[in-house]
This record gives structure tokens, sequence and C-alpha cells, in this order.
């Protein structure tokens, strides 16, 4: 058993980093899957004669994708960060290590579970939601085992006061428990099929999904990733974050926040006025606590800036907060009701999840694991720095392709859906709409190979790290030379 | 209580008034004096080593 041994004063803590290897392991390989999935989708929507029907369509791999990317790549991102984050800041072994493993693996078994469904056609077409009420409550079983190790951990802590990015992960942890719950509260026509009913119709299931959907963004994708930033980036730049006041503030408003925003998905629906507007409102006030929170993540920087310069880590967690201020500026935007009229509906949504979901919840993962994981299989630093620098620019201008080529494309979408001429008729049939956005769907899918690309190439600086390789010529983070022990084996032989 | 937050005309100005004071306590609370050194020794907790950790990682 590999552990990590720490004596401090009074007594000795063995850190649990097997898990954590698990779990960063997982990260890559189920990146990697989902975005080949999203990219193949994304030719799909070019190219239609990608569907190849009946199990590789778009209608199923649609969810495939958003699974892959968003739980089982995100999610193991989360489970790894958290399980290493609330080791390290409460200075106490992870509790339990059998229910710990079985986190670990009960996890991947309900991707694969979840996964297989899609394909084979079986959903409860509930958008993030979409597998059936079997794998339904195998998660659950996970989950309370995930909160359990989490809470316990934090229980036998030895430092007295819990540091902020625990709270973040907590809320994650405990909100994604309840909206699981809540949204999948569905009746099976039969304990021997696969499929089940909502107990909620019309609206109020309505409701209730996008009260789901919007804190899945809300604290699956936000929250989480949050607790990162607060550990990740202090410990990347070897200062404390820039006001740990403000860090509190950040969080209590953040979470009362956002649980309220979700019916700005159901604007001009049979959802009442008041209940859009409340939706609106409090997607706009989130504008706040969220750039106080971009600050305070890059304010970290605050008097060193140059090591951005040198550190393509660095430089990966601070593009990934620029993208969180971006996309969660841009959102508000969104939920107006009048913007919204234009913009729902159409690509426009498309690129702002994945100017979100790339830019910030990718960035920000990608950055954690290049610190992780030298730090894990206990290296210096990563293979090559360079690299890392090669994995940012090329991701970067996928994102700016796809997200642009999403604009153009969405705007225009909504611009001809809504277009009528003098007599009121409509100016475009839908097909029209469909040609036209073309060339801005080939553009999304080179986008996407670039982002792709650039996945690949770190799970290749990965693979030479965890093997103990050191690039020839390479820098370290503060620009001094290191020593290439490779070459410098190869130069003994020889000589 | 339904009715009271539907029928009432100030419902909305309560419910603003509310929230807003629960939030201006809760930033005074953190502002309180001497709290300062408090949060700062918080902020820390990440880049606090143990002599033993400190062999361990470097």
């Amino acid at each position: 058993m590999n552990t990590d041994t720490v004596t401090n004063s009074q007594e000795s803590v063995e850190y649990n980093y097997d898990v954590v290897k698990l779990f960063v392991i997982a990260t890559c390989f189920w990146g990697i899957i989902g975005m080949a999935v999203g990219v193949f989708i994304a030719l799909q929507m070019a190219f239609p004669a990608f569907n190849l029907e009946p199990y590789l369509t778009f209608g199923r791999l649609r969810p495939l994708h958003t699974s892959a990317v968003v739980f089982a790549f995100g999610g193991n991102a989360l489970f790894a960060t958290s399980y290493f984050v609330v080791q390290r800041t409460c200075r106490a072994r992870l509790w339990n290590d059998k229910l710990v493993s079985f986190t670990f693996w009960g996890y991947q078994a309900f991707i694969v579970i979840a996964a297989l469904g899609y394909v084979l056609g079986v959903t409860q077409a509930k958008e993030y939601a979409e597998p059936e009420w079997y794998a339904d409550i195998w998660l659950t079983i996970v989950w309370v085992s995930y909160l359990l190790v989490y809470m316990m951990t934090i229980v036998k802590r030895k430092e007295p006061h819990l540091y902020v990015a625990n709270w973040f992960f907590l809320s994650f942890i405990i909100t994604v428990a309840v909206l699981h719950l809540g949204n999948n509260i569905q009746i099976p026509v039969d304990w021997r099929f696969a499929k089940s009913y909502s107990a909620f119709s019309g609206v109020q299931s309505a409701m209730i999904q996008w009260w789901y959907g919007h804190n899945a963004v809300g604290f699956f994708l936000t929250s989480g990733f949050l607790g990162m930033v607060y550990y990740f980036i202090p410990k990347r730049a070897e200062r404390p974050v820039y006001s740990y006041r403000l860090s509190i503030i950040h969080f209590w408003s953040l979470i009362f926040i956002y649980i309220w925003a979700g019916p700005h998905h159901l604007h001009y629906t049979a959802l009442p006025d008041w209940a859009q507007t409340l939706g609106m409102t409090f997607s706009i006030i989130l504008w706040m606590p969220s750039w106080g929170g971009m600050i305070n993540g890059m304010m970290t920087l605050s008097g060193a800036w140059h090591k951005l310069q040198k550190d393509p880590v660095l430089r990966f967690m601070i593009v990934a907060l620029a993208f969180y201020g971006m996309s969660t500026f841009e959102g508000p935007l969104m939920s107006i009701r009048s913007v919204n009229a234009l913009s729902h509906y159409t690509d426009w949504t498309i690129g702002h999840v994945h100017s979100a979901a790339l830019g910030w919840v990718g960035f920000i993962t990608f950055g954690a694991l290049y610190y992780l994981i030298p730090v894990l299989w206990k290296r210096k630093e990563v293979y090559s720095l360079k690299l890392v620098n090669v994995h940012l620019w090329i991701a970067t201008i996928g994102i700016v392709l796809y997200i642009t080529a999403m604009w153009v494309s969405g705007i225009m979408q909504g611009l001809m859906w809504r277009a009528y001429d003098d007599l009121g008729f409509l100016s475009y049939s839908f097909v029209e709409t469909v040609v036209a956005m073309h060339p801005f769907y080939v553009i999304r899918v080179i986008g996407g190979l670039c982002f792709l690309a650039g996945a690949i190439i770190m799970v290749y600086n990965f693979y030479r790290t965890i093997k103990g390789d050191v690039r020839a010529g390479e820098v370290d983070k503060d620009g001094n030379p290191r020593e290439a022990q490779t070459t410098i084996t190869q130069t003994r032989i020889a000589g | 209580m339904m009715d009271f937050l539907s029928q009432n005309a100030n419902a909305g100005m309560i419910g603003l008034l509310f929230f807003f004071v629960i939030f201006v306590v809760f930033v005074s609370w953190l502002f309180r004096p001497g709290a300062k050194e408090e949060y700062k020794q918080h902020g820390e907790i990440p880049l606090r080593k143990e002599q033993a950790e400190v062999r361990q990682d470097d």
C-alpha cells in the first residue's frame, strides 16, 4: 500500500492517496471518452451521415457525451480533489478505507450502467438526469457513502478550523444528493422493466427538472470546482487566498442565490410569470458573488503576477477564472426574458454552456491535475511544462473557435426563426436555418478537435510524469533549469 | 402563509428588507473588531506545513 506518512509532534497521519490516484486516472480516461464522443456528435450535426442507427445516433450519444464529461470526467475530478483537499486541510486520513474504495468502484459502475442505458435507448428523458430508476437508486447508495466518508473525515480532523474549500465541496455533495432525490421521484411500470414514469406532470415536472438542472450547474459544475480554486491556486502560487473574508461571503451568497435561479430555463412557458421573474432576478443577482469569487481567486496573485509568466499550470487556473467570469456574466444576460426570447432553444445556449464547461470547469480541472499528479506520484514537476503550455494554447484556440461559431450560429438561428414578411408569414422554413448553420457546425468540430488534442497531450504528459521522466531542456515553474534524468543516464551509457 | 405572501402588497418589500438585513448583519460579523488576524490565519491552512511534511514533500 502506497501511503504518505506525515508525523507531527503528537501523532502521525497516513493520507489515503491510493484512492485519489484511482480517481485521477478515471478522470483522464472518461475525459478523453467524453470529449471524443462530443467531437463525434458535433460531426453528426455537420454531416448527418455519421448517425449510425440504431445505437450511435445523435439522440442516444448526446446524453452519453453530457454524462461522460459532466458526471464521469467532472465527477471523478471532484471525487479526486475533494478527497485530497479534505485530507490535507483537515490533517486527517479519509474515514473507512473499505467505504472509500466502494465510492470509487460504485461510481464507475454507475457510469457504465448509465452509459449502456443511453446507447440501448433507456432514458427517463430528463436532461442531465437521463438514467432510469435502477441506476438512480444505485447512485443514491454511492452518493450517501461519499457524504458519509466526507463528513466523518471532517469529524475526526485535527485542524480546528474547516478550510473554505471544504465548505464548497460539502455544499456540492449535500445539494447534489437533495437534487438527485427530488428530481428522480419516479414510479417504475414494473420492477422487471427499466421504464418508469415521473410522479409529477406538466409544469410542476418541468419546474422540478429545471430546479434540478440549473442547480446541477450551480453545485456540481460550480461549487465543487470553486473548492478546487480555493485550494489549488493558493498551493500553486504559494500564497494564501487574497481575502478569506471574501471567500466566506462568496460561499454563502453563492449557495443561497443559486438555488432560486432554475426558472430562467422556463421563460415564456406555462410557468407562472412571477416564478419566471423570480428566476431571472436571482440569476442577475448571482453575477455579484460569481465575480466576487473570480476576483478573489485572481487577486491571490496580487504582487506575484510574474509567476504567470513562467508557470503554465498557474496560467491554466487563472484562465479558468477568466472563463468563469465571462460565462457568469453571459449567463445572467441570457436569463433576462427579452434576451432569452432570442437566445432560447438556439446554439447560443450551447456556446454558453461550453465556454463554462470547457473554459472554466475543464481548465480548472486541468490546472488541478497538473498540480496533483506530481504530488501524488512524488515527482518534482510534470514531465514537461512546455507541453502544458502547448495544451493551454491549443485548448484555448479550440474554445474560442467553438464559442464564437455558436454565438454567430445561435444569434443567426434566433433571428431567422423570428423573421416574418409584410404579410405576416415566416420568412424562413426550419430547414433553411439548418443549412445556414452548416459552416458554423464545421468550425465547431474543428474547435472540439483542438480541445480533444490538448487533452490527449495532457494524458501523454501524465504518463511520462508517472513513469518518472523529465523532458530534456525543461525549466521548472520558477524558470530554473531541471535535471533531465533520462538524458543524463543515456549520456553516461554512451560515454 | 401563502395568502399572506400573495395577497399582501408589501410582501415583496418585507422580503427584500428581511434578506438585506440578514446580509448586512452577516457581513458586519465578518468585519467585527479583532477578527482580521483570525481570518488571515485560516487562509494560511493549505500552506501550513509541519516539520515532517516539509521533509516528505520536497
